[in-house]
């Protein structure tokens, strides 16, 4: 989308949506702005610039500084512009003598109690108090320091990311109002009146003992050096800054990192971002460190066996060795003995090249991505359902969202931005409907109303989409008009015979899902009768047996609602890494080509060929887990991964270790030593976000672009590294720049036909579809029909996973993720983000913990019919009786030792979101967890050695 | 715990066809499935099951069996 405004301008009130114009007079300029807008946003679009201090313009007007008076004709007194609309003939005045005095007395008033150490302040050239003294022309401050002051308040510098010094506090409260209204936290407040207020985190505790989530809002609404970055005290203020795209999750925050020289001082979320509109998260806006983290690989290495040490090599031995090893594998094995990942967290550009790789260098399609084990059923579903695999909405649509059902997701932690967008719009009055095991952060919104939880069991969620979609039809909820003329007849008849039967009832299926009957049908009424309602799922939907079947049965939910196709509604899969929808949209699948086109469509297939020179085999490849049992059984013998971590993301660790052992030749390509790494032959320097240029696409199908803001610690792109491994292989290719690998894609993917680098200049973002029918991109999909042409309902038969509890195994795991941590933790372990998660830990019922003696802080022993591992116990009500919890950010933590090998059954996903397991309370580590240890400590010795050998040595 | 490639194979086929039993007529479930088979599985692991299929093939439930059969002709 176009910007209309100067994302980097404070307009100091936020933006009126209405349509109605009004025209006003500012200082002789007539200006035209939409009914609502303020007199200071007015003035602002007139680049009047009237003087304020509590006004910035993502936050409700509040008008207590009274800097920005103005004199309006006609009326009496000096209104403060802020709080003050706009309307049709009003004259305004925001220069005079008048107003000049009183500016320059409140700015007395607020400096009489700041300490005057301007020049020695963090802040000095960012400081808007600094600035308004100036606008305001202040030249004496005759109140001086003896008196009651603030001076010597004690800062807190808990937070390892930001200091709070109310020494500087001016209590405008644009940080406790950031903290509510765009964060949604509630975390700080004003303490006392008058004299005595102060700003006070939680109950008064410090910064990051209390409810703080670290986000930054108040940071960067500060305007002062009350709240600052630790970096900009220690490195001084920015020079120049590069506008860029997170590279956590798949909200995919845009921000300006402030630099430098080639030195990140800060991430600042950009309001010109469409996605995150200017908000951020502790991940994306503090946790970029590992950027420069002493652990990053610098240099390739090679070795022959994985009982050696590294050997520190060029760049054209490490490329030469590893293409070698396919080459001679490929020639012992055959051709498809060998394959490899592609990553979600790498550029589009890198992905489409790994495949193109796979596909036409390694002349196989044994490609995957990590999408296997996340959102691969909700490619399989929504193309099925929907004709498209991808969510339907913007973020930003959810503005209009008078219902949300959310299930297995939680986005408060996972995709923390949107979260706080769906917080505002729930705060605005919209229901909410959590489906999920756990009573998840979304459910403790401040203000919310009329919240329904249905705290299903884990591997029932078929069952109760099944009766909610019951409900819907048997009560007469559905748009008839909408399946009539949007829907396929022959599919909806045959799904609304089925789904009308009375063992899909809530109360037929109330046994098994745990959720009383009553509530589901009352969860069904709210969505159906909301006028908007959306869907918002994670891997809660997707991590299950039946993964596949429930994208399907929350996509018949919408067809039968008539909730698709317009703002407010649809179907929103909440992706997690940064760039799987755009792995997924690059052919990383074995069975796609980019732009999820299949491998047997001789047209499709055709061209590609022409544009690779090359044949390409019609058969689809291996997945993952195919690949894994492939390499245990001796047929698979070499890979290629590039960032991704399948040693430990993978579920039966044990399972996924002895396939890499297998292997006789992994090539690894990463920015760490991590633990697929630790089974590598060749190790090849990976590049961070920040070291290359690119996009990522996002969960609203939106493609941002990645830029370079240094250079590649090892001296090169991830996407060159491929190049030059592929040109070793002899397969040809020839970029210079990741825009000519975007023109390759845009030529043979028809959802990408319009999209160029020159295009995201001039657009800042696109979202796909973008093409000939859709030149600007599809904010909103499926407004007009389907790419399949009609809707196609889905026939969705509950089938119980046979991952099941029995009395050996009693208890149900479920694992997720929290807030400060990211996916494996590589990066964001590497962080200061430790100081709030360095331990993954076993959440356990009150219930369970006294049935077995277990208080909080016990070692705990988890087994499952995959292994065991042991965790440390918090007792916690967040889950139901019978239910245990954990997250997988540390890899010793062997949270996947005992996840099984249970899978969707359409995609092979991994059902990670239910094991049967038993609990009992233990004195050592797992066998696994020793075992662990030792390799990991060996491996690292035998990569220190490698450091500290000189290139070209040990041959 | 580890497992036989070929046990893998034939319990997700077997996973395929128990989630596809519900489309009333045999005939069409056993084409979804041998569909989904041709669509999504690598050459050697169709080769694989089809010769199991046709060395012994007990292990399939019937509609796997069936859909497994459909696929007999191209990778037998």
């Amino acid at each position: 989308m176009l910007q209309y405004f100067d994302p980097n301008k404070d307009y100091g009130t936020p933006a009126s949506l209405s349509e109605k114009q009004v025209t006003l007079e500012i200082d002789g300029v007539e200006i035209s702005v939409p009914e609502g807008t303020s007199v200071m946003r007015a003035a602002a679009l007139a680049d009047i610039n009237i003087p304020k201090l509590c006004a910035t313009d993502n936050l409700d007007a509040f008008g207590s500084c009274r800097l920005c008076a103005v004199q309006i004709d006609g009326r009496r007194g000096l209104p403060a512009s802020c709080t003050t609309p706009a309307e049709q003939g009003m004259k305004v005045t925001t220069q005079n003598e008048k107003l000049g005095k009183l500016r320059r007395n409140i700015m007395e008033l607020y400096i009489s109690d700041h300490p005057l150490d301007c020049l020695t302040c963090p802040s000095n050239g960012d400081c808007e108090l600094q600035d308004m003294a100036g606008a305001v022309g202040l030249r004496e401050v005759r109140y001086g320091f003896e008196g009651n002051n603030h001076l010597e308040a004690e800062k807190d510098k808990s937070n390892p990311y930001f200091t709070f010094d109310p020494s500087k506090c001016i209590v405008c409260s644009r940080c406790v109002r950031a903290c509510e209204e765009v964060q949604g936290t509630f975390a700080l407040t004003v303490d006392g009146r008058g004299f005595d207020s102060k700003i006070a985190a939680g109950q008064d505790e410090d910064f990051l003992d209390s409810d703080c989530v670290s986000c930054g809002a108040c940071v960067q609404a500060c305007p002062t050096s009350t709240l600052i970055e630790n970096n900009v005290i220690d490195m001084g203020q920015p020079e120049h800054s590069v506008v860029t795209t997170c590279a956590y999750c798949g909200v995919g925050c845009s921000f300006k990192a402030d630099m430098k020289g080639d030195q990140v001082v800060r991430m600042v979320p950009y309001k010109g971002g469409e996605a995150n509109q200017g908000h951020s998260c502790v991940k994306g806006r503090f946790a970029f460190g590992y950027a420069t983290h002493k652990d990053r690989i610098k240099e390739p290495m090679i070795r022959d066996s994985i009982d050696q040490p590294w050997r520190k090599v060029s760049w054209e031995e490490a490329i030469s060795f590893a293409a070698t090893r396919l080459k001679e594998v490929q020639a012992k094995y055959g051709r498809e003995s060998i394959g490899g990942i592609t990553s979600s967290r790498c550029t589009n550009e890198e992905t489409y090249l790994v495949q193109k790789l796979i596909r036409a260098g390694f002349g196989n399609n044994n490609t995957d991505t990590c999408a296997r084990v996340c959102h691969s059923p909700t490619g399989y579903g929504l193309k099925t359902t929907l004709g498209e695999s991808a969510g339907t909405q913007t973020f930003d649509s959810v503005k209009y969202a008078d219902a949300m059902l959310v299930i297995g997701a939680n986005p408060t932690d996972a995709h923390p931005v949107f979260g706080s967008m769906m917080r505002r719009r729930l705060r605005e009055g919209a229901k909410l409907i959590v489906a999920d095991p756990r009573k998840i952060d979304l459910l403790k919104t401040p203000h919310l109303k009329d919240a329904i939880h249905l705290p299903l069991r884990p591997g029932t969620n078929v069952a109760l989409v099944n009766s909610l979609a019951h409900v819907i039809m048997s009560e007469g909820l559905e748009d008839k008009q909408f399946i009539a003329e949007r829907c396929d007849d022959k599919a909806f008849q045959k799904w609304q015979a089925f789904i009308r039967e009375e063992r899909n009832s809530p109360e037929a299926m109330q046994d098994i899902t745990g959720v009383a009957a009553a509530d589901v049908r009352q969860a069904a009424r709210v969505y159906a009768e909301a006028g908007n309602g959306a869907i918002f799922y994670g891997l809660g939907v997707t991590e299950h047996s039946q993964g596949s079947t429930m994208v399907m049965g929350i996509a018949n939910l919408a067809l039968a609602t008539g909730n698709i196709g317009r703002e407010g509604v649809g179907v929103n899969p909440l992706r997690g890494q940064n760039n799987v929808q755009g792995s997924c949209d690059m052919g990383s699948f074995p069975h796609e080509l980019p732009g999820y086109q299949h491998v047997a469509d001789d047209e499709a297939r055709g061209r590609f060929e022409k544009v690779w020179g090359v044949e390409l085999d019609h058969e689809p490849g291996l997945r993952i887990p195919n690949m894994f049992d492939s390499a245990i059984a001796g047929t698979f013998k070499a890979m290629y991964v590039q960032g991704e971590d399948i040693a430990q993301s993978d579920p039966n660790t044990q399972h996924v270790e002895a396939a890499l052992k297998a292997l006789e030749c992994l090539v690894v390509q990463d920015i760490f030593l991590n633990e697929t790494a630790k089974f590598a032959h060749v190790l090849l320097p990976g590049s961070t976000f920040l070291e290359k240029n690119g996009t990522f696409t996002n969960a609203e199908r939106r493609i941002n672009r990645v830029r370079k803001v240094m250079p590649p610690l090892a001296g090169k792109e991830d996407w060159e590294v491929t190049v030059e491994l592929s040109n070793a292989l002899g397969y040809e290719m020839n970029y210079s720049h990741p825009s000519e690998i975007m023109d390759e894609i845009a030529s043979l993917t028809p959802t990408f036909t319009g999209v160029s680098y020159e295009r995201l200049e001039e657009m800042g973002s696109i979202q796909w579809p973008c093409n000939e029918d859709h030149p600007d991109g599809t904010p909103i999909m499926h407004e007009v029909d389907f790419p399949i042409g009609k809707g196609n309902f889905a026939v969705t038969e509950y089938v119980a996973t046979e991952e099941r509890s029995n009395r050996r195994f009693p208890l149900l795991l479920t694992t997720g993720r929290i807030l400060s941590q990211y996916n494996v933790g590589a990066q964001t372990r590497r962080t200061e983000n430790q100081a709030w998660h360095d331990e993954d830990v076993l959440e356990v019922h009150p219930v369970d913990a006294e049935d077995r003696g277990i208080q909080d802080g016990d070692w705990l022993g988890i087994t499952s019919r995959s292994g065991q591992t042991v965790l440390r116990a918090v007792v916690s009500e967040r889950m139901q009786p019978g239910v245990v919890y954990t997250t997988f950010h540390h890899p010793g933590s062997g949270a996947n030792v005992i996840t099984t090998d249970s899978s969707d059954w359409a995609t092979n996903c991994p059902e990670y979101k239910v094991t049967a397991v038993q609990v009992e309370k233990v004195s050592q580590p797992s066998e696994w967890q020793k075992q662990f240890e030792a390799f990991t400590e060996q491996q690292l010795d035998f990569l220190e050695k490698g450091r500290q050998q000189p290139a070209g040595a040990g041959h | 715990m580890s497992h036989s490639q070929l046990d893998q194979l034939i319990h997700m086929a077997n996973q395929i066809a128990d989630n596809n039993l519900h489309h009333g007529d045999e005939a069409e479930s056993v084409q979804i499935v041998s569909n989904h088979l041709m669509r999504f599985w690598a050459r050697t692991m169709k080769q694989q099951i089809v010769a199991y299929a046709n060395s012994d093939g007990s292990q399939l439930t019937p509609l796997a069996r069936k859909a497994v059969d459909e696929l007999a002709a191209q990778y037998g």
